[in-house]
């Protein structure tokens, strides 16, 4: 969905945030308290100068609002696939985003994610899975790479590789199979503040992903390999 | 350096590397390929398995000291990040945040999620990335290695790069996007993946240690590796915010001062190297010119 849209049903007490370009930032009111407000738009590509940008966000509102939750509105088409971002080592810049988030984490703000745009591969890693939720909502869109490239890579018949789309939520691209594998914590079709509310409120922080992977039949092996490893 | 005594990383199977950097006869490997956890994704593909499913972990000793480990074989489906294999990574982490053992120590090898259960491998990198700042919260450092022949792409690359130290030998190349990658996707004028000299300059360790992401590099050597991890053991990068401002102002600068070269050899040039012979150097001397140049 388009971000004013999501602005408007997400915080119908309010925001002020400031979109610059890609980048949105500012804060809103949830339920008579103060949130802060990091987000990206128009399907931009997350590379070294987005991630400096995003990496002081953070590091801004950890020293300034700790306790604060951050909503983090997502709309990516993945990392910047250049060589000139890869010359400058891409992936220290998505890690120290990452870190960034965790600083803030450490500061007592709660992360949630919320995708209403695209989010593809390394760009969804940086700047979205590393919240403590991530939700999506209609209009949101998730993916790690086009059918299309997995068939030129696995040499597989796109035909079969659509066929089995529709039953493998493994691989193909889409929120619906990124619920089942438990990378979404919910998927939000309407009275978004209540939702977010209860999501603020909760004391869970807890990473669930493989559990919920396991209970909605996409990850069914990763919890209990993951228990066993703890057991042995 | 003596060819006899000459034990490559490189060319080393997961397993072999993991028993040539422990003290000898330590390891105790945490669900063994007998017990046959294997991808339950794959043979939908109709695309082999392994016992393993590519990741080995476990633990053992290094200098007497006990330590968690994981290995990713990359001559399996690339090391690729898949169900299984992420789930004993992150299972090993939380592990150590629960047991503290001195360090935990990831040997990459990996091109990144396994496009056959992308979904599974991209939540699985960033369960690894959670895992690990929750070790590294608890006071458990961790080591980070890149030496493999298949390099360090895509979320491992990314997963890597969030440990405390990492230690590279100039094979061991690391990205977010792969060369062939980023050719498929924008085009050979983009970047010519099968210009060898230029991969391996723009990805490899030399460039990753003079920027200051890999901490040390060393030969393609597996003894050298565990040496440099000994000395690894006690370093701690905790995540304080003033450390991450710090780091911030470098990537910025980073940004400002080679952002428009489309070559490492303009950087290393305007580093103040004799850029010809960075590719040249052993490990020892660019170690010293580049001590060299930061006294300037």
């Amino acid at each position: 969905m388009k971000l004013q849209d999501l602005l408007t049903q997400l915080f119908p007490a309010g925001c002020k945030t400031v979109t610059t370009g890609w980048l949105v930032s500012g804060e809103a009111e949830v339920a008579g308290k103060t949130v802060s407000v990091i987000g990206t738009t128009e399907h931009t590509f997350i590379g070294v100068r987005e991630i400096v940008a995003l990496s002081e966000k953070f590091l801004d509102i950890a020293e300034r609002f700790p306790g604060r939750p951050i909503i983090m509105l997502v709309d990516n088409n993945g990392q910047r696939m250049a060589l000139d971002e890869e010359l400058l080592v891409l992936p220290e810049y998505v890690a120290h985003l990452l870190k960034a988030e965790q600083v803030a984490r450490l500061a007592g703000c709660k992360l949630i994610a919320i995708v209403y745009g695209n989010t593809v591969a390394g760009g969804f890693i940086g700047f979205g899975m590393g919240a403590d939720r991530v939700v999506s909502v209609p209009g949101g869109n998730t993916s790690v790479m086009k059918l299309e490239a997995i068939a030129r890579v696995t040499k597989m018949p796109l035909e079969k590789l659509q066929e089995l789309a529709t039953k493998v939520p493994a691989f193909a691209p889409g929120c619906e199979n990124f619920f089942k594998m438990g990378g979404l914590y919910e998927m939000w079709t309407d009275n978004f503040p209540a939702q977010l509310q209860r999501l603020i409120t909760s004391d869970d922080f807890q990473d669930l992903r493989a559990q919920l992977g396991r209970e909605r039949g996409g990850r069914q092996a990763a919890q209990s390999v993951i228990d066993e490893v703890l057991r042995t | 350096m003596n060819p006899i005594s000459h034990i490559s990383y490189l060319e080393a199977t997961a397993r072999q590397r993991i028993a040539g950097l422990l003290d000898p006869a330590s390891f105790r490997e945490i669900i063994p390929p007998t017990l046959k956890r294997v991808s339950p994704h794959l043979g939908l593909f109709g695309a082999p398995v392994a016992f393993d499913d590519g990741a080995i972990v476990g633990e053992g000793r290094l200098d007497g000291k006990e330590v968690y480990i994981f290995a990713q074989e990359g001559k399996f489906r690339g090391g690729s990040l898949g169900e299984i294999h992420s789930a004993k990574i992150t299972g090993l982490l939380r592990r150590a945040a629960q047991r503290k053992p001195a360090a935990v120590i990831g040997l990459f090898d990996s091109g990144g999620v396994r496009l056959e259960e992308a979904n599974a491998g991209e939540i699985g990198a960033t369960e690894i990335i959670r895992s690990i700042f929750d070790a590294q919260k608890t006071g458990v450092p961790v080591i980070g290695l890149l030496g493999g022949s298949t390099g360090c792409f895509g979320g491992a690359s990314i997963m890597s790069c969030c440990c405390d130290t990492l230690i590279a030998s100039e094979e061991g190349r690391l990205s977010v996007s792969g060369p062939e990658v980023i050719e498929t996707v924008m085009g050979v004028e983009a970047f010519d993946s099968r210009d060898r000299a230029l991969v391996w300059r723009t990805t490899g360790g030399k460039n990753r240690f003079l920027f200051g992401t890999v901490a040390k590099l060393v030969e393609d050597h597996i003894p050298a590796f565990r040496e440099a991890a000994i000395q690894a053991l006690t370093v701690k990068q905790p995540l304080l915010p003033a450390k991450l401002k710090q780091d911030l102002e470098r990537l910025k600068k980073r940004i400002d001062l080679y952002g428009k070269c489309s070559d490492a050899k303009q950087i290393w040039q305007k580093m103040g190297f004799a850029s010809e012979k960075v590719s040249e150097m052993t490990s020892e001397e660019l170690t010293t010119a580049r001590d060299h140049q930061a006294k300037l």
